[in-house]
């Protein structure tokens, strides 16, 4: 090619490319998605009982050219669980409400069997690796928008093995047949022996170890510790040792007493 | 061990007392100060009983807690007081309470009539039986399973080759285990493991020839990699033909295709005895080699010498087992390492990698083999340990013997004094149990779906708790025909007693409700020769009834009727069954039943055959009282002792003093178990240009085996809808496929309709395809493959050639 078609051929190549950025950009500006409507199905605002909020699961909606710079930087600074900042004012007063409460119970039902069960999984998940589980659910957290729990038990390798997806990304999530089976009800309250006792522990705490994790700063409201300040929760509250499947004897033992002459 | 849980009255009311005294205090302290209390408290978890019992799916036997409240089952927590899982379940265990109440659950009998079936009632359904057996009863075969219990195997065992003198009762076992018994018997000269799950406790080397315990035994899985969460330093090694959940936790992959483990064993063995890392003190002290006897092949072959064995090794260089089996010499020679280190403790792990195998027996033989030949057998964590799949596997099938060709207690039908000891125990007359062994499961079903007149002489199959429309390998030639009017099968009669609608109860004659675990007494038998039992909680919806009932109440029928049969030595009903006053009860009532523990007393006639292969089993009672015993249980000091390690000095309690291991059923009769070789052999079928993929199958962590409970289970259904293929990335872009499309399989056999999963849970290799076995509406059993091992029968489902067409949507 000799250097004037050369020349002959740039200005028409840059008029190209030009106006080939240009009509993308406008084609941009016309995508639906804006950076502030970013939703998740982890949203606790969203969450439903079979969570389809978005039509595709474990889709992250694409952002427009004019909000790139600021998702983008705001996506960075978040990546990290530890600089989710938490909504929660640590020292707020946490009253009791007893609506709230039966709220976080029949949301706490929607993804467990029975109480007790381990809950499914709201959120598709990497099929072989449960390290990726504990990135998230090892420490926990809540901001605005996300509630992330932090597991109730100590780590245990292979978390696929007890907790499933309640909706697979490979195919929808259906049940094969319908199913009768009734489970468990959580308890509402603890039995206390006098008013303002320290109510017992009214489920077994076997794989339940980290009292905070559903009664702490990660957990619902409604069933909220009052005190969330005071770490050393078996100190006041009992549990129960035939749920917790100890092996003591049925009735306490005790020397016999005085022999009381009649 | 105290197994009350409940709470005791005078604790009940102490609580009720205070619980009425904090509310009136309550009551008066809201109305008189306005300080709210939240919600009154109830009575925490009100009214739930807790019992213990064994789960119902794998052959782990996690033992559960049970929640039962106003007579059904709401609740299940892993049982803390018990040594398998230690409080742990998987997510099938979790939900196990779920699988009573799927709502389409069978109630009533059901008698086809055309295309539709009629409700019918016990009576008639019980003489319906009895008719077809009194015909013809040398055409009656029973088809059995290892999620029979004890007792449901005691009966049938005992109706049929204690009563009709007829040996064509086989259990689905044999579709999953048979190979691991042959093995077990042609290296010890007896089945079952001699470790236990205590060798995962303390191991150093996990090796999985095979198999995926992450999914499929998870519980056992994580008892290992927790252990090394908390700081130990394990070894896991997998030995597979396509990356699992497994994988991702072990430290080497070993990708082999099929058959290839055949070719790695004997690598190890030969890097052994060229290292000369063998362990010569042990092979010499207690081992004698045997090679294939070609001229008159059986489980006994031929002694060699060890000279010979080196031999016949040469061949199996790791450079030759590289090319055999695809994987690199260098990790064969790491293999050799491992297992040439005295110091290691190595566990081997397999189930339906090696079992499901053309050469099953071969493999079994040669991994015990490698074991024996290292020395790594016989001290905690040094152990080949088989794993089966089904609760009772071992309990039942292996144990009380319900197989064609077996007696309990380890006899076999072909062994005149087998079959007196036999009918001494079960008090029959002398000459009662037919010497010929019966059908095996292939040969029981190829010959049902075989016209009369060209020679199918089985014109009966009664199917309990197993679902062969489903789990028989080469559908349409085992099982489809039946449905098939051209078939000339019209005469052929089938009997399904079960608990939902399968893929059988689609081509029954007649349907039998069943109930199913907790609706129901129960003894099992898990991997770990633990021996388990568990008490009836719920009652069975509608008129669904116990499995052994069913046994029962037909063979009184042909009492009745007059068949010798059914007659002890004393001329008595076979099953007669006394109470406290020894006064018989009819329990072939129904009404009846309960009155006494059947279980009770069919495992105590049971109990008297486990002896001769000193697989002693403890009185009923003792396992009432434990989380399971394993066997041989052995009363010392008025303590009935379980055994965790068999054939080791100090912990069999038949070993003798000084000899350190004993082989005490050596084959050889010298105390030696058997180091085979067996050479490699391609499998049955590979794939070729016409059919140019190798179809692997297998579970999912969310189903078990069929699916028939599991996916009425919601939670589990919506984990894992259906089925479908894994396939590699680049076929499927060689076919030009996307995750969801639908493809046709096909082999020499049969096809398929099934959607695509690229690299889904399981990664398979380029050339593989998997495709799990649970969805009843994509039966992957239609292009299977019949083979089977020549010693043990068992079919492989590991290995069939296939084709994929893209089907356009």
């Amino acid at each position: 090619m000799t250097r004037d078609s050369t020349s002959n051929a740039t200005p028409l190549i840059a008029f190209v490319v030009v106006s080939v950025a240009v009509a993308g950009y406008f084609t941009g500006l016309q995508a639906p998605m804006k950076a502030s409507s970013l939703s998740s199905p982890l949203t606790a605002a969203n969450r439903q009982t079979r969570s389809t909020t978005t039509p595709e699961a474990g889709v992250v909606l694409a952002t427009d050219y004019k909000d790139m710079a600021d998702v983008t930087l705001a996506r960075r600074q978040h990546a990290r669980l530890a600089s989710l900042k938490s909504t929660t004012d640590p020292l707020a007063e946490i009253r009791i409400d007893p609506e709230e409460k039966l709220m976080a119970l029949h949301q706490r039902e929607q993804n467990r069997a029975f109480n007790g069960a381990p809950p499914t999984i709201p959120h598709p998940i990497d099929q072989r690796s449960d390290a990726s589980c504990a990135a998230c659910h090892k420490e926990g957290a809540m901001t605005k928008t996300l509630r992330i729990p932090r597991m109730s038990h100590e780590f245990l390798t292979h978390c696929m093995q007890c907790h499933v997806e309640n909706n697979p990304r490979h195919m929808p999530g259906t049940a094969f047949r319908e199913n009768e089976f009734t489970g468990l009800e959580a308890p509402t309250a603890g039995p206390r022996a006098f008013p303002g006792a320290p109510p017992q522990i009214p489920h077994s705490t076997w794989m339940r170890s980290d009292c905070m994790s559903c009664h702490g700063y990660e957990g619902r409201h409604g069933i909220r510790t009052t005190h969330p300040l005071r770490s050393n929760c078996q100190q006041c509250h009992a549990p129960s040792a035939t749920m917790d499947q100890t092996l003591l004897t049925g009735e306490p033992q005790f020397l016999p007493g005085p022999e009381i002459r009649k | 061990m105290n197994g009350d849980l409940q709470p005791r009255p005078d604790t009940v009311q102490r609580r009720q007392f205070i619980k009425a005294s904090a509310m009136a205090a309550a009551a008066a302290v809201a109305g008189g100060t306005g300080f709210l209390l939240p919600i009154l408290a109830t009575e925490p978890a009100a009214g739930v009983q807790w019992e213990k019992a064994p789960c119902r799916f794998c052959g782990t036997g996690c033992h559960v807690q049970v929640g039962v409240q106003d007579g059904k089952v709401v609740a299940v927590a892993g049982d803390r007081n018990a040594e398998v899982n230690k409080g742990l379940l998987c997510v099938k265990g979790y939900h196990v309470g779920s699988a009573l109440y799927g709502k389409d659950r069978l109630t009533k009998p059901l008698l086809r009539e055309g295309a539709q079936y009629r409700e019918i009632s016990w009576e008639e359904a019980i003489k319906t039986i009895a008719d077809r057996i009194e015909a013809a009863p040398e055409r009656f075969a029973f088809y059995g399973s290892g999620q029979w219990t004890i007792p449901e195997g005691c009966a049938a065992q005992k109706f049929m080759k204690g009563g009709l003198s007829n040996n064509h009762i086989d259990p689905n076992a044999r579709l999953c285990m048979a190979s691991a018994v042959t093995g077990f018997l042609a290296t010890y000269g007896v089945d079952e493991p001699a470790g236990c799950y205590d060798d995962l406790d303390v191991c150093d080397v996990l090796i999985m020839w095979g198999n995926n315990p992450a999914e499929m035994h998870p519980v056992l899985f994580s008892r290992v990699i927790d252990r090394r969460s908390r700081g130990e330093k394990i070894t896991l090694i997998d030995i597979s033909t396509r990356r699992t959940r497994t994988t991702e936790a072990c430290q080497h992959y070993l990708e082999m295709k099929g058959h290839g483990d055949l070719a790695i064993a004997n690598g190890i063995a030969h890097l052994l005895i060229r290292n000369g890392t063998y362990n010569r003190k042990f092979v010499e002290s207690f081992c004698s080699f045997k090679a294939p006897d070609d001229q008159n092949p059986n489980l006994h072959g031929k002694p060699i010498s060890f000279a010979d064995y080196q031999t016949f090794l040469e061949p199996y260089t790791p450079e030759h087992v590289e090319e055999l089996s695809g994987v690199p010499a260098d990790q064969i020679r790491m293999l050799g390492d491992v297992f040439g280190n005295p110091e290691l403790k190595i566990t081997s792990l397999w189930c339906m990698g090696m079992n499901q195998h053309t050469r099953g027996t071969a493999i079994n033989s040669l991994v015990h083999g490698v074991h024996l030949l290292s020395g790594h057998f016989g001290t905690p964590g040094n152990a080949p340990t088989s794993l089966t799949g089904q609760p009772s596997a071992c309990g039942t099938v292996r144990e009380v013997g319900t197989l064609s060709h077996a007696l309990p207690g380890g006899r076999v039908v072909a062994d005149a004094e087998h079959r007196q000891q036999a009918e001494d125990f079960w008090n029959v007359p002398a000459g009662r149990i037919n010497p010929t062994p019966g059908y095996h499961t292939v040969k029981m079903w190829e010959s049902f779906c075989t016209p009369t007149d060209k020679g199918g002489d089985i014109g009966t199959i009664w199917v309990q708790v197993t679902n062969p429309g489903q789990t028989l390998p080469n559908l349409n030639k085992l099982f489809n025909p039946k449905g098939d009017n051209k078939a000339g099968l019209e005469d052929k009669f089938l009997i399904v007693s079960d608990v939902y609608p399968t893929a059988t109860t689609r081509l029954a004659d007649l349907i039998l409700p069943s109930a199913m675990w907790v609706e129901k007494n129960g003894v099992v038998g898990n991997s770990e020769r633990r021996t388990q039992q568990w008490f009836k909680m719920v009652d069975p919806p509608g008129d669904a009834r116990d499995d052994c009932w069913q046994t029962i109440a037909v063979a009184h029928e042909l009492f009745k009727r007059g068949t010798d049969g059914m007659k002890d030595r004393d001329g008595r009903f076979l099953f007669e069954v006394k109470d406290n006053d020894n006064k018989p009860v009819p329990v072939w009532e129904w009404e009846h039943y309960y009155d006494v523990n059947v279980d009770e007393h069919l495992f105590e006639e049971y109990r008297q055959f486990t002896r001769l292969k000193h697989k002693d089993l403890a009185p009923y009672s003792e396992y009432v009282k434990a989380r399971g015993l394993r066997w041989p249980v052995v009363e010392t000091d008025g303590q009935w002792k379980e055994t965790h390690f068999r054939f080791s000095e100090g912990f069999d309690p038949y070993v003798e003093e000084g000899t350190g291991i004993q082989f005490y059923h050596s084959s050889t009769h010298n105390d030696r178990a058997q180091i085979w070789f067996h050479p490699w052999i391609a499998p049955a079928e590979v794939p070729d240009d016409d059919y140019p993929f190798m179809l692997c199958t297998g579970r999912v962590l969310e189903h078990w085996h069929s699916g028939s409970m599991t996916r009425r289970i919601p939670e589990l259904s919506r984990a894992m809808p259906g089925g479908y293929v894994e396939i590699h990335a680049e076929d499927a872009a060689a076919y030009g496929l996307r995750n969801g499309d639908k493809v046709k399989m096909e082999s020499r056999r049969g096809a398929l309709v099934i959607p695509v999963w690229i690299d889904g849970r399981g990664k398979p290799p380029r050339g593989t395809v998997f495709i799990p076995f649970f969805d009843e509406t994509l039966l992957v059993n239609d292009l299977t493959l019949d083979a089977v091992d020549p010693f043990s029968k068992q079919p492989d489902y590991k290995k069939s050639a296939v084709r994929i067409r893209k089907v356009q949507p």
